[in-house]
């Protein structure tokens, strides 16, 4: 295992950031650090990095022990939300700085930054400012930057979070690529639940400081531990005492199925190729149901008709722990 | 914009220039033609005499440690203030602001309690081991310092807050030591703010009288700076002469400030 924190504690004030956390990040992989904004998971990041320092606890890297050692000692890359470019120096500069640091020849630097930044493609922006570059090309500049220094592991704080919907899901493809093509152990925090599904090899689901489940992302859609990881992983819908997805739901015009809940479509909405149906049972409960447009048409489904609903074979359910608001859409 | 209407537009622009005119240019074009009244005479007379030519070696020379000193302790002040929290520091920052609130003359009778060479509280350890802080170069150099104090800290400060600290924690997590990171990252982008204080400081401290009235003991030729010279050299009907200094003093000034608006625009696009 590439990083292990053990029983790390962190507080800021009366806040409790980290509570008792405990993880192993494995070496290698493209993990993410998911949950809502304030969880602590930007937090547990900078600790790792040693811009933070844990109340408790210890952190070690690559089998050393990192708790007391200095940012500038632990040779992580890190990567900031915004950007944190070195505004008075070029490109080129900016790349080379770790180099330049560690004392290495001008042919070493000036190869190595040649070469990163063909790999980040902004060869030919080698001598802009940061300035003149767009927010994307900054963020691709400074993870150039960060990986100059081989770093034993790559950490990004919400590295898209500043970037617009279309440059945020380009990069998202180019870092998951980079990965393969780099495979250093990378660390990246997010709160877009899509953004971690779809990049990570594992993910880290923190909420209030504490760790809710670890796994990949199939895993944790399918088999999520508890109400909180599905609710955060994707919509959720709750039929007679169970939750679950909302395509999850099956939907039948006879009672053939056993434990088969009776209910009337309430209202029918189609977007592109799918059918948003919410039904209501006869306990009130208002239950939301995903189906194909095919499907609804072959169903016959329209408003006010009397439909059965039962939970799919197979589907990821978790009991529901309290009396939910109908519907409740989490995500 | 609000639109005005003409006659409203031209009478404030009136008011405007009138104002600025009265109280600054009129008494400054004064000040130049008394000063040039024979031509360049009063200037060859002034600055044939020796303890004038001392004064001004002497307040360059003085406002050349003023904005030295406060040049390092205005940094490293400014960056305790914005990077670090400590208790007592509202208390520091109100401190550094002092100056601008109390009188140069209360800031030199201070200065004179402390360190006067019989009653002081320094004073006497000082001199008996051969310092002498009071009437000497010790003592002009603290006072103008002191009311100078401000002018680079405050320049730096909001700069500071605004590039906020990502930039030397990027450098930090690269392996950039403390003072790599400072030198490397946090001083270059501050630069600008930096020279602007500098030469704020330096047109300051040239300038400075009441505390220096006060601390210099005024002995022509000795502890004399050219403020003092300018007003002794009134108070001795030496008034061309006295014209000729003070229009000096006041091209250094108008030197420094057109540097400074010269700066400006490069502070803005860096």
């Amino acid at each position: 295992m590439s990083i292990e924190i053990k029983d790390v504690n962190k507080r800021f004030g009366d806040f409790v950031a980290l509570e008792n956390v405990n993880v192993s990040l494995p070496t290698g992989q493209l993990t993410a650090l998911l949950g809502p904004s304030g969880g602590g998971k930007s937090t547990l990041l900078r600790i790792i990095a040693g811009l933070e320092r844990a109340d408790t606890g210890t952190v070690s890297i690559e089998g050393v022990d990192a708790t007391r050692m200095s940012p500038q000692k632990r040779n992580v890359g890190f990567v900031f939300q915004h950007y944190a470019v070195f505004k008075h120096m070029t490109v080129a500069k900016n790349v080379a700085f770790g180099l330049e640091i560690r004392h290495r020849s001008k042919a070493e630097v000036r190869d190595r930054v040649a070469e990163l930044l063909r790999l980040v493609h902004l060869s030919q922006f080698a001598d802009r400012l940061p300035s003149q570059l767009s927010g994307g090309q900054r963020q691709r500049m400074a993870l150039a930057r960060a990986l100059a220094v081989q770093p034993k592991v790559l950490l990004l704080d919400e590295p898209f979070g500043a970037l617009d919907a279309k440059v945020r899901k380009e990069l998202r493809d180019w870092l998951r690529r980079l990965h393969d093509e780099v495979p250093v152990t990378t660390v990246f925090v997010t709160h877009d639940q899509e953004e971690a599904m779809e990049v990570a090899d594992e993910i880290v689901v923190i909420n209030d400081g504490r760790i809710e489940q670890v796994g990949t992302p199939d895993s944790l859609y399918d088999q999520p531990a508890n109400d909180f990881v599905m609710g955060f992983l994707g919509e959720v819908t709750q039929l007679g005492n169970v939750r679950l997805r909302p395509h999850d739901v099956e939907i039948a015009r006879a009672p053939d199925l056993a434990g088969t809940v009776a209910a009337d479509v309430l209202r029918l909405t189609r977007v592109g190729f799918e059918v948003r149906m919410v039904a209501g049972t006869e306990d009130g409960q208002e239950v939301s149901v995903v189906t194909t447009h095919a499907h609804a048409r072959s169903l016959d489904l329209k408003e006010g008709e009397r439909v059965w609903l039962t939970p799919s074979s197979g589907a990821a359910t978790v009991p529901a722990m309290h009396a939910l608001v109908p519907s409740g859409l989490a995500g | 914009m609000v639109e005005l209407s003409a006659p409203v537009k031209w009478a404030l622009r009136l008011i405007a220039v009138g104002y600025v005119l009265m109280l600054v240019g009129w008494p400054m074009v004064t000040l130049a033609q008394n000063a040039f009244s024979d031509g360049l005479t009063n200037f060859t007379s002034a600055f044939s005499d020796p303890d004038v030519v001392h004064a001004m070696v002497l307040t360059i020379e003085i406002s050349g440690w003023a904005v030295a000193i406060n040049t390092v302790f205005g940094v490293g002040m400014a960056l305790l203030l914005v990077r670090y929290e400590f208790p007592g520091k509202r208390v520091l920052s109100a401190l550094v602001d002092l100056p601008m609130a109390v009188s140069p003359v209360v800031i030199g009778l201070a200065l004179l309690l402390v360190y006067n060479g019989r009653t002081g509280w320094f004073g006497p350890t000082l001199e008996a081991n051969g310092v002498q802080v009071m009437f000497a170069m010790p003592a002009m150099i603290m006072a103008t310092c002191f009311v100078s104090l401000p002018l680079v800290v405050r320049e730096v400060v909001p700069v500071l807050t605004e590039i906020g600290d990502d930039q030397e924690q990027a450098a930090r997590s690269l392996g950039a030591s403390a003072t790599q990171t400072l030198r490397r990252i946090t001083l270059p982008a501050i630069k600008w703010a930096v020279v602007y204080g500098v030469v704020l400081t330096f047109a300051r401290s040239i300038g400075e009288y009441g505390a220096l009235k006060i601390v210099s003991g005024n002995l022509s030729g000795q502890t004399q700076n050219a403020p003092l010279v300018i007003a002794q050299l009134y108070d001795n009907f030496a008034k061309g002469e006295a014209y000729a200094v003070a229009f000096t003093l006041v091209l250094l000034a108008v030197l420094c400030i057109v540097i400074v608006s010269l700066l400006r625009p490069k502070e803005s696009s860096s």
